[in-house]
């Protein structure tokens, strides 16, 4: 079976490094970008099954990654997570159909549920 | 005649004290809500310093932004702290700002990301501090402390900077060749080798050449004609990961400045040997990422030398390991030679248990002229064994010191010179192979139920983890020396005395205790399973018994009987590793900053603003100030309070002549009532205390034969105070809140002191008892101390003692726990109120406070 494919953008590393880490424990293929325009000019390559972005980031934030995958990929189920959590921000960020929204700290573990229960909605 | 002067002194006393009582009343009221806020800034900060924990613990996806803020919420916090601390103590301590400085520039400048603060290319050792790791690398301020802190021998030198490294790589311009490396997924032999060859060619630049110059001049003077060593020291070596072999140590290098300069620059190449980028990369550095210091020392002429393993690698914690050869131990090292072997039992007297002498035909031995070479051991002493075992046991007491400062097994090369002088020259981490390794792939169980419970889901999960070994049951500081190593240690109270032995036991459980506590700081920092607040397990578990312990998410508790392999390879499966990514351990260095303890206990000399090198030493310094000058200051105000208006009688069957002054929320009475019954003391510590005193036959009768009646007797003790010195003022009152009391009492010539905090928060909370004095003779008054402090140490406090003075202190209890052991305390004021005379002899002491202990109050 091949592995279920996540994608991770946030523009510090140890983001990507530590989510890396600890879903390639757990079977992912994981891919990780620190902005996103590398990580959307991939997904025009490359199918993944989640994408879990930072909101807030240089150049393209997170918001139009969501609205671009939306458009473009809308089987991809998109994860938010951010340092500047707000209300506004979720219910934008749910309005554009985000699978899930998290203020960072995020406990990887709940990460991780969060992704299961995404891939295995329709 | 006499008479009359005593009455007109009393008099004046009286018109003196109500002046001066008004306005202290006030003062104090004052001083105590400050001591309180003291308090909640300091939990506050303590809440900051475990969230950070949790938060960079490898369970949370985290960024750099919550670091930030959480920092600065929480030197919000401790700023305040010091302000309150500060105001309390009029000032007394400027220096702990500093040291709060000090602390806060070295966090700054990882969270800047900031290069390492010295702009020098040498420092010697005696001037490395701990806050100059990133300048002089893990090695050199590892070896630093070793001179510094424990005070044992190593040969007189320096070290070269980091920045000495940043100026010779940006000066010759070899940036771009190292990023090249860092290209691809392997590196070809071929740039390594004009990298290093580049390095080689490269000048140092003028301006810190003539650092070194003036250094080495100075090493010169001080040593004479000598050779030095030049050894690596890099950025993180000697941290979490031992680095072992990876990098070059030049030997028996002349002491002129272009030869140590060379040999400066071998060090640095050695960075990028193919091995040396293999273990970097394996460890999450990009080449050049990972900055190299060295250290430059005077080369030892020995006898013999060798390496110390303080942990037998086989496993055996309790045992250590030396090899030891003739000349130079660079041939140990790499374990070339056939070279003694001495396994030493640890203890305060180390025993050899076994050697074994190896053939040792050639030896390594310094040249004239400089370098090393390899020669035949003379025959008459090739098999001889290098070491004799005082020589043994001397450097096993070494290497246990250097171990137990640390906090975990160390692998440490040493020399004996000519002159039977010995020298440390290198300690760092030995990374002992993990028991439970090979359980990492055991099939997960299919639950808990399978395995035999001792006990399960009770307790507050302090640090995660799983681990097993023997029960070892601790009742009292003084047994922490017979815990054996992989211990289960298991207690009624939390303390943070248990650091001495928690690098080597496998977990902690204690009865009571918070996960904010002190010990709490350290079992995370040293990553010891730990589980507190677990009710009566010290009742449950067996003293030897062999268990498995599982402390997991969401407070998962158990104690399961004998060796649970599953268990302990589940406990394996959560940990996801994060520390093998590079930026994962550098952004948790910050907490090196923050949350380890140092100040232990407040007896130690290290217990001063400077000592402070964390966060947390501070706020554990501030605390222990303001309670101790909480407890100055009521005692004197409890002094001043004799014929005041304000005082109110507590009026109980039992003649103790209590005054109260209530500061809020201690007694229930009207306001000009001046005497109030036991009910209506509100005040949670007082209550307990009175309640232990009245406790049925712990007041013994000859006692109550004293004052005729309860009235009667306090109106004497009253009289006595105001015409008698300065010395009696101030027994039998107490200054009490609804959280608070500082009692002082005079029975006889006892004297007896108890402060008191008593809130929600089991981590503000104190005792603090002190006794003196006595009737009889000072070897009946000391086993009365004894007495007192044997049965104060069941109860879990830490007791010193001098002569026929005790002081005994207990922090971080919670509310009823606090409340059973003041009732106890009153008890015990009560009990050996007159036992003195009845202690004829030492075994006199044993039995009554057996007899204490077991509820047998009849003397």
């Amino acid at each position: 079976m091949t592995p279920y494919k996540v994608m991770i953008i946030d523009d510090e590393k140890i983001v990507g490094d530590m989510a890396r880490m600890s879903l390639e424990q757990d079977g992912y293929a994981v891919e990780t970008f620190l902005s996103a325009e590398p990580a959307l000019a991939r997904l025009k390559d490359e199918r993944f099954d989640v994408v879990v972005t930072d909101l807030k980031m240089k150049g393209i934030d997170g918001m139009e990654v969501l609205r671009t995958i939306k458009g473009s990929y809308p089987e991809t189920k998109v994860i938010m997570i951010t340092a500047f959590a707000n209300l506004d921000a979720a219910i934008e960020a749910l309005r554009a159909d985000v699978h899930d929204f998290f203020p960072k700290p995020v406990k990887i573990k709940e990460l991780k549920a969060s992704i299961q229960r995404a891939l295995s909605k329709p | 005649m006499k008479n009359a002067v005593d009455f007109l002194k009393s008099c004046m006393n009286r018109v003196m004290l109500f002046r001066r009582h008004s306005e202290s009343q006030e003062s104090f009221r004052a001083l105590f809500g400050r001591f309180k806020e003291v308090l909640e800034t300091n939990n506050r900060s303590l809440e900051i310093i475990t969230d950070m924990g949790e938060k960079l613990g490898g369970d949370y996806l985290f960024d750099i932004t919550y670091i930030r803020n959480a920092y600065t919420s929480l030197t919000q916090e401790i700023g305040q702290s010091i302000r309150g601390l500060d105001a309390l103590t009029r000032n007394r301590y400027p220096r702990l700002r500093e040291a709060f400085l000090r602390i806060d520039r070295q966090i700054q400048l990882m969270l800047n990301d900031a290069p390492a603060g010295l702009r020098v290319m040498t420092v010697f050792f005696e001037d490395i501090g701990w806050d100059m790791t990133r300048d002089v690398g893990g090695k050199n301020a590892h070896l630093a402390e070793v001179k510094n802190h424990l005070g044992l021998t190593i040969p007189d030198g320096f070290a070269i900077t980091t920045y000495a490294y940043d100026e010779f790589i940006r000066h010759n311009g070899l940036q771009e060749k190292i990023n090249a490396l860092s290209k691809g997924p392997s590196v070809a032999e071929e740039a390594i080798g004009e990298l290093r060859e580049s390095i080689m060619r490269g000048a140092v630049p003028a301006e810190i050449e003539g650092d070194l110059r003036k250094t080495l001049a100075t090493l010169r003077e001080r040593s004479g004609k000598c050779f030095v060593a030049v050894r690596s020291s890099a950025e993180e070596e000697d941290s979490d990961f031992s680095f072992a072999g990876q990098f070059e140590t030049v030997l028996n290098v002349p002491l002129s400045d272009d030869a140590v300069t060379d040999a400066f620059k071998r060090v640095i190449g050695s960075l990028f040997s193919s091995k040396a980028i293999a273990y970097q990369r394996r460890l999450g550095y990009t080449v050049g990422q990972m900055k190299m210091a060295a250290g430059c020392m005077v080369m030892v002429d020995p006898a013999t030398s060798g390496v110390i393993y303080s942990a037998n690698p086989d496993g055996d914690a309790d045992t250590l390991m030396i090899n030891a050869t003739w000349g130079l131990g660079a041939s140990v090292v790499e374990g070339q030679t056939d070279a003694d072997l001495y396994i030493v039992k640890k203890g305060i007297q180390p025993q050899l248990l076994h050697a074994k002498y190896g053939k040792k035909q050639s030896m390594i031995v310094s040249r004239r002229e400089g370098g090393v070479s390899e020669v035949r051991t003379p025959a008459e002493w090739a098999a001889k064994p290098c070491l004799t075992p005082e020589q043994a046991a001397e450097l096993a007491i070494q290497a246990m010191t250097i171990e137990k400062y640390f906090g975990s097994p160390q692998d440490i090369e040493w020399a004996i010179g000519r002159d039977g002088k010995m020298y440390i020259l290198q300690a760092r981490p030995l990374l002992v192979p993990d028991s439970s390794e090979s359980l990492r792939l055991s099939p997960r169980p299919a639950g808990d139920k399978a395995y035999p419970v001792l006990f399960q889901d009770e307790g507050v999960v302090v640090q995660r983890g799983a681990a097993a070994g023997r029960v070892f049951i601790v009742r009292e500081p003084a047994e922490l020396d017979g815990v054996p190593r992989g211990a289960v240690l298991v207690a009624r109270h939390d303390s943070s005395l248990f650091v001495r032995v928690m690098p080597f036991v496998s977990a902690i459980i204690t009865e009571t205790g918070t996960p904010t506590s002190h010990m709490a700081a350290l079992s995370r920092e040293l990553k010891v399973p730990t589980i507190v607040n677990a009710g009566n397990v010290t009742q449950i578990l067996k003293q030897d018994e062999e268990v498995t312990v599982y402390a997991g998410e969401n407070n998962a508790v158990g104690v399961y009987k004998g060796i649970v392999r599953e268990i302990l390879a589940r406990a394996q499966q959560d940990s996801a590793g994060m520390e093998n990514i590079y930026e994962f351990r550098k952004k948790r260095y910050i907490l090196r900053y923050v949350s380890p303890l140092n100040l232990i206990d407040p007896l130690m000399e290290e217990f001063t603003p400077e000592g402070c090198k964390t966060m947390h030493d501070i706020l554990r310094f501030i605390h222990e100030k303001a309670v101790a000058e909480l407890v100055e200051s009521a005692r004197k105000e409890s002094a001043r309070l004799r014929g005041s208006e304000k005082v109110v009688k507590l009026d109980i069957p039992i003649p103790a002549g209590i005054l109260m002054m209530d500061m809020g929320g201690g007694l229930d009475v009207g306001r000009d009532e001046k005497k109030a019954t036991f009910e209506q003391v509100t005040s949670v510590p007082l209550r307990a205390i009175v309640k232990g005193m009245m406790h049925p036959g712990v007041w013994h009768s000859e006692a109550v034969s004293l004052g005729v009646n309860d009235f009667l007797s306090s109106m004497m003790r009253m009289s006595d105070i105001v015409s008698d010195s300065e010395r009696f003022a101030g027994y039998n009152v107490a200054v009490i809140s609804k959280e608070y009391v500082n009692l002082s009492l005079r029975f006889g010539y006892h004297f007896n002191m108890l402060d008191c905090y008593c809130g929600e928060f089991a981590r503000n909370n104190h005792i603090y008892f002190r006794f003196v004095g006595g009737a009889t003779d000072i070897t009946k008054r000391s086993r009365r101390v004894e007495l007192i402090a044997t049965i104060l140490r069941e109860y879990g406090f830490g007791i010193t003692t001098k002569g026929d003075l005790i002081v005994a202190r207990l922090t971080n209890i919670g509310r009823e726990e606090m409340e059973h052991i003041l009732d106890q305390t009153g008890r015990l004021i009560a009990f050996t109120r007159q036992l003195d005379a009845l202690l004829r002899d030492e075994g006199d002491v044993g039995y009554y406070a057996q007899r204490f202990l077991t509820g047998d109050y009849e003397v």
